[in-house]
C-alpha cells in the first residue's frame, strides 16, 4: 500500500500538487484506519491529507480518477491541450510579432487538424487567427483588421501566454473569449489574492515602521495603563502617535484599443487597492481624458469596464494622442492635484505622430513625487514606428514593462514602498532600502520574467532605474 | 471503536448533518490526533462544526478567537504579574527572615536565586485558550476561530502546538497536553494560510452544502417548517447563489430566511413574501435589486 501511495503521490507532484513526505505518511495512516472500502472513502482520506489547498481539489480529484482507473494507458486530456498550446505559442508568436510574418512563414495547416480536441475558447483563437491573412501582410492592412477588433472589445494577444507560470495570471487571458472585456469571477478573485499578498508584504514592512514612527510625545495615560502590572514602574513607554501621511497616487491609465489587456488589469488593480491603504486619483485617456476616481470607488468594477468600452467616458474610436492628453491634464487637473502624489501613467506612447508636448511632463514632474511610467511593450520595439516612450520616459523616474497582474503588483508594490520609506524615519528608510535590496536580489528572475524564450533583452536593473 | 457512520450519527443527534467528506475528516482527526483546518466562504458551519462536535462527543469547548496583533500572551500563557508582586509584598518578612542569615550580598543573591523558581512556577502561569485545552483533564475540543485574521507571526507560533501538542516555556520547561485536544482550525480565507500550518493538519473544505443536505439542515433545526416550503426556499437560494453575488447567501442565511419564513406563516413563496424577507438573505444594496428578479423570474 505505500507503494501505492508513494506512486499517487508522485503523480500529484508531477500534476503541479505539493505534497512533503509527511503528508504521504499521513495518507498511509489514514488509510489504515479508515480502511479500504469503496473508492469514494479512499478518495476522501487520500484528499483529507494530501490536498492542503481547496484550488487543488479539482486537479486532485483529476489525477485520482486517472490513476485509479482501469485504464491508465490513457493520457490526460490536458496533455493534448498543452500540444494545443505549444501550437498556439508558435502561431501567435508570429502572429503578433507582425515584422517576423514576412520572415519566415510557419505553415499552421496541420495544426488544425488537432480540432475534434480543442476546447471553445481554443476555436475562437483559431478563428480570430484566419481573420489575418499571413500572405496579406502589410502593415496597413492589419491595422484595418485591429479596427475590427475593436468593435468586439478585442485585444491583440501577446504571444508566449502558455509558457508562463500557471500562478501568474495573464493579462489577457480571456479578452479573445466573448465575455468582450468584463472580468470574470476568477480573474477578479485572482487579482484579490495578488492584492492581498502584495498588502501583507507591505504590510509587514509598514508595521515595523510605525512602530518607530509613534515617536512622538509621552502618552501618560496609556503608559501608566501599560504597566499597572509593574507596579506603574513606567518599564514599557507609550507614545504619541505622529500622523502619518496616506500615501497619494494619480494613475493615468490609457485605454485606448491597442493596450487595453493591460489598462483593464491596472483598472481592476486599482479598484482593488482603492480605499485600501491609499489616496488615488484615477485617470483614463484616450484622445481627451476624464477622471475616474469617483465610478472607480461607486461602480461594479465590470459595469465601469463595459461604460468605459462602450465609449461613454472617453472617445474609443479616435487615435490616441498623448501629447493633447498631457495638454489637457494640465489644463484641467494639475492646478488642483495635490500633496506630491507619485504618478504612474500606463500607456504605449504612441502618439500617431502629432505633437508630443513633452514639456508638459517636465510641469508634471515638478508637482511630483515620483514618476513611473508603465508599458506593455517589449523594450525592442520601442524605437519603431510613433513609439515617444523614449522622449517620454526621459522625464520619468523609471519606465517599466509590465505584461501580467504578477508584474504589475510587483511594480506598484515596489512604488508604495518607495512613498513610504521617503516618508519614513532615516533608520526605517535604511531597513527598507536593504529589504528591498535582498529582494530584488532574490527574486532576479522579475526582470526576465514574462520574457522567457531566448529572445528576451538582456535587461540590467541596475542600469534601468537610472533611465 | 469509533467509524465515519458513527461520527456522522451523533453529529446529527446533535443538530449537525455532516456530509461523508465532513464525517470522515472528523473520524480520522479523532483517530489520527491531528488538528483539522477547515476552509469555506462564511456561514457554512465551519464554527458550527466544532460546537456540535463539542456537545456530542461531551469534550469542553476551549475557543480562541483569532484577530489581528493576536500573541502568545493571549493565545498560549502569560505570567501574573500582579499576583507575583503581591506576593513578594506578602512574603516581604520570611524573605527578610530567609535572608538575614546570609553574611553577605553575594550569598544572599545565592539563597535568593536559589528560591527564584518559586515565582516562576504554573502558581502564576494564566493560562490562555491553549495552554487550557492542553492541561485540561478531560480531552477537550480546542478550536482556533478564524485563523486567516491573525498575523503570520502568530501562525508560526502555533507550529509546536498543533504538530507536537506541547507549549515550550522558556522558565519552566517544555509542557505537554496531557490529552490531546481535538482541534479544529476555521479560515475564511481572506489570506493564504502557510504551508507550514497546512501541512500540520488535515484539509477539509466546507462549500455550499448539497439540496438534500440543506433542506435536511432546515428540517432539523425548524421542524415545523413544512418540507415543501423547505424545499422551494432552499432550491431558491441555491439559485441566488448562482446570481454572482457580492455576498451569495450561506446557510446561516438559510436558515435565518427560514426563521423569518416560520414566523411569518409563510405557506408558499411568492414574489412578494421575498421582498417583504430580501433583507436576511441579500446583504448588499446591489444584491437586493438581483435577488428580487430572479424572485419575480422564479416564482411568479
Amino acid at each position: 500500500m505505500e507503494r501505492i501511495v508513494a506512486r499517487f503521490v508522485a503523480a500529484l507532484r508531477q500534476s503541479g500538487i505539493r505534497v512533503s513526505p509527511g503528508e504521504s505518511l499521513d495518507a498511509v495512516q489514514a488509510l489504515a484506519f479508515g480502511g479500504l472500502r469503496g473508492r469514494r472513502l479512499t478518495r476522501r482520506l487520500l484528499r483529507l491529507t494530501l490536498v492542503k489547498n481547496v484550488n487543488d481539489i479539482p486537479l486532485f480529484n483529476e489525477v485520482f480518477n486517472s490513476f485509479f482507473s482501469r485504464y491508465q494507458f490513457v493520457e490526460p486530456e490536458t496533455d493534448l491541450s498543452g500540444v494545443m498550446d505549444a501550437a498556439i505559442i508558435d502561431m501567435e508568436g508570429e502572429f503578433n510579432y507582425l515584422n517576423e510574418i514576412k520572415d519566415d512563414d510557419h505553415e499552421p495547416g496541420p495544426l488544425l487538424k488537432l480540432d475534434s480536441d480543442i476546447n471553445p475558447e481554443d476555436l475562437q483563437d483559431l478563428k480570430s487567427l484566419s481573420e489575418i491573412d499571413p500572405d496579406d501582410s502589410d502593415g496597413n492592412e492589419i491595422v484595418v483588421q485591429m479596427k475590427g477588433y475593436r468593435g468586439k472589445a478585442k485585444a491583440p494577444r501577446p504571444a508566449r501566454r502558455y509558457m508562463q507560470n500557471p500562478l501568474t495570471i495573464d493579462l489577457n487571458k480571456t479578452t479573445g473569449g466573448d465575455q468582450g472585456i468584463t472580468f470574470t469571477p476568477e480573474e477578479q478573485i485572482a487579482m484579490q489574492e495578488v492584492v492581498s499578498r502584495m498588502m501583507m508584504r507591505l504590510r509587514k514592512d509598514m508595521k515595523r515602521m510605525k512602530n518607530n514612527q509613534n515617536r512622538g510625545k509621552l502618552h501618560v495615560v496609556k503608559t501608566i495603563q501599560k504597566n499597572y502590572r509593574h507596579d506603574m514602574i513606567p518599564f514599557q513607554v507609550a507614545l504619541r502617535r505622529k500622523r502619518r501621511e496616506k500615501p497619494r497616487l494619480v494613475v493615468l491609465c490609457d485605454v485606448s484599443f491597442s493596450v487595453s489587456h493591460a489598462s483593464r488589469f491596472m483598472l481592476l488593480l486599482l479598484h482593488t487597492l482603492h480605499n485600501q491603504m491609499l489616496d488615488v486619483r484615477s485617470f483614463i485617456f484616450n484622445r481627451e481624458i476624464a477622471e475616474i476616481t469617483e465610478m472607480l470607488a461607486n461602480m461594479p468594477v465590470n459595469d465601469l469596464m463595459k461604460t468605459i468600452d462602450k465609449g461613454d467616458i472617453v472617445d474609443l474610436d479616435a487615435n490616441s494622442s498623448f501629447g493633447q492628453v498631457f495638454l489637457d491634464f494640465k489644463k484641467r487637473y494639475l492646478e488642483n492635484v495635490r500633496g506630491r502624489p507619485a504618478f504612474i501613467i500606463l500607456g504605449d506612447a504612441r502618439n500617431n505622430y502629432s505633437d508630443a508636448n513633452d514639456w508638459v511632463l517636465e510641469e508634471i514632474r515638478e508637482k511630483a513625487r515620483y514618476m513611473l511610467w508603465l508599458t506593455p511593450e517589449e523594450r525592442d520595439t520601442w524605437s519603431r514606428g510613433d513609439c515617444l516612450i523614449e522622449l517620454y520616459g526621459s522625464y520619468c523616474d523609471k519606465v517599466e514593462v509590465v505584461k501580467t497582474v504578477e508584474d504589475l503588483s510587483m511594480v506598484v508594490e515596489d512604488l508604495l514602498r518607495d512613498i513610504y520609506a521617503d516618508s519614513a524615519d532615516p533608520i526605517d528608510r535604511k531597513r527598507l532600502q536593504e529589504a528591498k535590496a535582498a529582494e530584488t536580489y532574490d527574486s532576479k528572475d522579475y526582470y526576465t520574467r514574462g520574457t522567457s524564450g531566448g529572445s528576451a533583452p538582456a535587461f540590467d536593473p541596475a542600469g534601468r532605474s537610472s533611465w | 471503536m469509533i467509524t465515519e457512520q458513527g461520527v456522522k450519527d451523533f453529529l446529527q443527534t446533535g443538530g449537525y448533518i455532516a456530509d461523508d467528506t465532513i464525517a470522515t475528516a472528523v473520524f480520522l482527526a479523532l483517530r489520527m490526533e491531528k488538528p483539522i483546518l477547515i476552509e469555506g466562504p462564511p456561514g457554512v458551519g465551519k464554527t458550527g462544526l466544532a460546537k456540535a462536535l463539542s456537545n456530542a462527543l461531551d469534550f469542553p469547548l476551549v475557543r480562541l478567537q483569532c484577530y489581528e496583533g493576536i500573541d502568545e500572551g493571549k493565545a498560549l500563557y502569560d505570567w501574573e504579574y500582579g499576583k507575583q508582586l503581591l506576593y513578594t509584598q506578602l512574603l516581604r518578612t520570611q524573605l527578610d527572615n530567609y535572608l538575614s542569615v546570609s553574611t553577605d550580598l553575594r550569598e544572599a543573591v545565592e539563597r535568593l536565586s536559589s528560591e527564584e523558581s518559586l515565582f516562576f512556577s504554573r502558581n502564576f502561569l494564566v493560562q490562555r485558550p491553549i495552554l487550557r485545552s492542553f492541561l485540561s483533564e478531560k480531552r477537550s475540543l480546542l478550536l482556533i476561530d478564524e485563523i486567516d485574521r491573525s498575523d503570520d507571526e502568530f501562525e508560526a507560533l502555533l507550529l509546536e502546538s498543533l504538530s507536537d501538542f506541547q507549549i515550550s516555556i522558556p522558565e519552566l520547561g517544555v509542557i505537554e497536553a496531557k490529552r490531546k485536544p481535538l482541534t479544529i482550525l476555521t479560515s475564511n480565507g481572506t489570506r493564504m494560510i502557510s504551508d507550514a500550518l497546512r501541512r500540520r493538519c488535515l484539509y477539509l473544505y466546507i462549500g455550499y452544502p448539497e439540496l438534500e443536505r440543506e433542506v435536511a439542515i432546515v428540517r432539523v433545526k425548524f421542524p415545523d417548517l413544512c418540507e415543501d416550503l423547505a424545499r422551494q426556499m432552499v432550491g431558491f437560494l441555491r439559485k441566488t447563489r448562482e446570481l454572482n453575488l457580492r455576498k451569495p447567501p450561506s446557510v446561516s442565511e438559510t436558515l435565518d430566511w427560514a426563521q423569518v419564513l416560520s414566523i411569518l406563516q409563510a405557506a408558499k413563496l411568492t414574489p412578494e413574501v421575498v421582498a417583504n424577507t430580501v433583507g436576511v438573505i441579500a446583504k448588499h444594496q446591489t444584491d437586493l435589486q438581483k435577488v428580487m428578479d430572479l424572485a419575480v423570474q422564479e416564482l411568479a
